[in-house]
């Protein structure tokens, strides 16, 4: 095929990364300029705008939340979806196009949706806006993004033959899913977890609707400070931007080549 | 010769396997919206009603989902275009590894959405962002009143940062799979690169342009978080004013709220659907 004009597909792809990075670059800016209201670049730099972060009360107690729904988000997803998934492919092939919806749904379900249906049901103490709730309501949210690393990483795997030589060895299920194919799918599985960490780290509307002011994570503290003050708002993205950099960075790292990006992009909301 | 275990094949006990995952779902997803759409048909005391469909005819929700519809057509459609566009100039460039990187960037960034991201744009293009105040100064251009990061035109740009990276990973495979001998043919029987883009190269991307842009739609539609932080109640789409009625900030019906979210469930229904149906033509062409 004939080379396209170079100039206009660079520009392109230039303008593209433009306005891709520049958003964040300038959070990461107002985050330390002392003022930059008037002038083109801030008039000083400072670190203040952390330190009255650090020392807001909720600080702590909100990142606090935000970390322990993102840890069992991920540890209720490694404990069903990873050996439902293996049982599925070796066991029940037949209920791989039921796990493929299962796992398709909650993108056809809005958070908002999701979290009305929750609090409809679950209206009765101990459930009633409790972070049991929350991070339930986490799980099935980011079901996806667990299931597609790891099922893919199945598939490109022989798992047939590494069942059955386990099973010929004497091994149960248990130790072979732990010792035989958790080390051969384990890229796909640090990396759905980590997806599914970053997932939940930055979620907003489900912890805002179901436990609200009871049990306040990151984001919500950081949504009433764009209300409130853009310097401690700024602090608190960075914050966010940058666990959300290292997850990413750290996927990428380590599934390298061979990962289909498409994938796990339609997962992506 | 050593014994040969094969996998046990009894279906019922394996299906007993799939099933602490599958009353996870019923508990937390399929039960509890199967109850929102039962809900939605019964008054208070539980009997069969349309009352709460008839409460969503005001114009204040009509004025919602029709706002939805817009910003998730518009971002849909323009991010659908743009992708293409870029997709294909990054397709096209000529190091793998720029390329590669460029994907690496879309993977990220399309999972930037939400408060931050709706923060970042204020930063920018708030009413003394970075980026207006250089309009202003290198072009004489006022953005505002015209334009505000805070409205509706500030919620396409928003919501397109996440729109066109998706975009991207959705059509950057969909060009890998035009192969070179289809160009060829085309350009041997006498074709120019007009008609080769029009009879052969657009027909084959049709599909994953399709499946492209309900994704896109259905992924603006649900959206909230960024136009909340954006917005606030300035703001009037079908998810704000469902959460509304959770949070109960305006004195809203809980009813019109199940009836409010039935139907958004039933135009991303139709969003899953069309996608699904799309994405297995365009795999047609996969290699």
């Amino acid at each position: 095929m004939k080379q396209r004009p170079l100039v206009l597909q660079s520009l392109l792809v230039a303008l593209f990364v433009a306005y891709m990075i520049l958003p964040i670059i300038a959070t990461y800016i107002f985050s330390i300029a002392t003022k930059w209201d008037i002038t083109l670049m801030p008039e000083g730099y400072t670190l203040e705008w952390y330190q009255t972060a650090f020392d807001h009360p909720y600080f702590s107690i909100t990142l606090t939340n935000s970390f322990i729904v993102s840890i069992a988000a991920v540890l209720v997803g490694l404990l069903f979806i990873v050996p439902t998934t293996y049982w599925v492919h070796t066991r029940v092939p037949s209920a791989k196009p039921l796990l493929d919806l299962l796992m398709i749904l909650p993108f056809g379900i809005p958070a908002v949706v999701l979290a009305l249906a929750l609090i409809r049901v679950y209206a009765f103490p101990p459930f009633a806006r409790s972070p049991f709730l929350l991070i339930s309501a986490c799980v099935i949210f980011s079901m996806p993004f667990m299931y597609r690393p790891v099922s893919n990483s199945l598939m490109a795997i022989d798992v047939h033959t590494l069942t059955e030589s386990a099973l010929s060895l004497g091994a149960n299920t248990l130790q072979i899913l732990l010792r035989v194919i958790a080390p051969n799918i384990l890229p796909g599985i640090l990396s759905g977890s980590l997806l599914v960490f970053a997932t939940v780290f930055a979620e907003f509307t489900l912890a805002n609707l179901i436990t609200g002011a009871s049990f306040k994570t990151f984001p919500i503290l950081l949504v009433e400070f764009t209300r409130r003050d853009g310097r401690i708002a700024a602090a608190l993205s960075v914050i966010s931007f940058t666990v959300a950099w290292l997850a990413s960075i750290a996927i990428l790292w380590g599934s390298g080549r061979g990962r289909k990006p498409t994938e796990e992009a339609l997962g992506a909301r | 010769m050593m014994s040969f275990t094969r996998i046990p094949r009894k279906t019922w006990s394996n299906w007993l396997g799939v099933a602490p995952f599958l009353a996870f779902c019923l508990a937390f997803e399929i039960v509890p919206v199967l109850l929102l759409l039962s809900g939605s048909f019964s008054d208070k005391q539980g009997a069969f009603s349309l009352g709460n469909y008839a409460k969503i005819s005001a114009p204040i929700y009509v004025r919602s989902f029709w706002n939805s519809i817009q910003i998730s057509a518009i971002t849909a459609i323009l991010g659908a275009i743009l992708g293409l566009l870029i997709g294909y100039a990054i397709f096209r460039l000529p190091s793998p590894r720029v390329r590669e990187a460029l994907i690496a960037l879309s993977d990220v960034t399309t999972n930037f959405a939400g408060a931050p991201l709706a923060f970042a744009f204020i930063v920018i293009l708030g009413s003394n962002g970075v980026v207006t105040l250089a309009f202003e100064k290198y072009f004489a251009l006022k953005l505002y009143p015209a334009f505000s990061i805070y409205s509706y035109s500030g919620l396409v740009l928003a919501y397109l940062y996440f729109q066109l990276p998706l975009m991207i990973l959705l059509i950057i495979p969909a060009f890998a799979g035009l192969r070179r001998e289809w160009w060829e043919s085309a350009h041997n029987l006498g074709a120019n690169t007009f008609q080769y883009w029009r009879r052969i190269a657009l027909p084959i991307l049709t599909p994953s342009l399709i499946a492209g842009i309900v994704l896109l739609f259905a992924n603006a539609f649900g959206a909230y978080a960024t136009a909340w932080t954006l917005g606030g109640s300035n703001i009037t789409l079908a998810t704000i004013q469902i959460a509304f009625t959770i949070t109960g900030e305006v004195l809203h019906d809980p009813g019109a709220g199940d009836a409010l979210a039935v139907v958004s469930l039933l135009i991303m229904g139709v969003c899953i659907a069309i996608y699904q149906f799309a994405n297995s033509r365009a795999r047609r062409w996969a290699r």
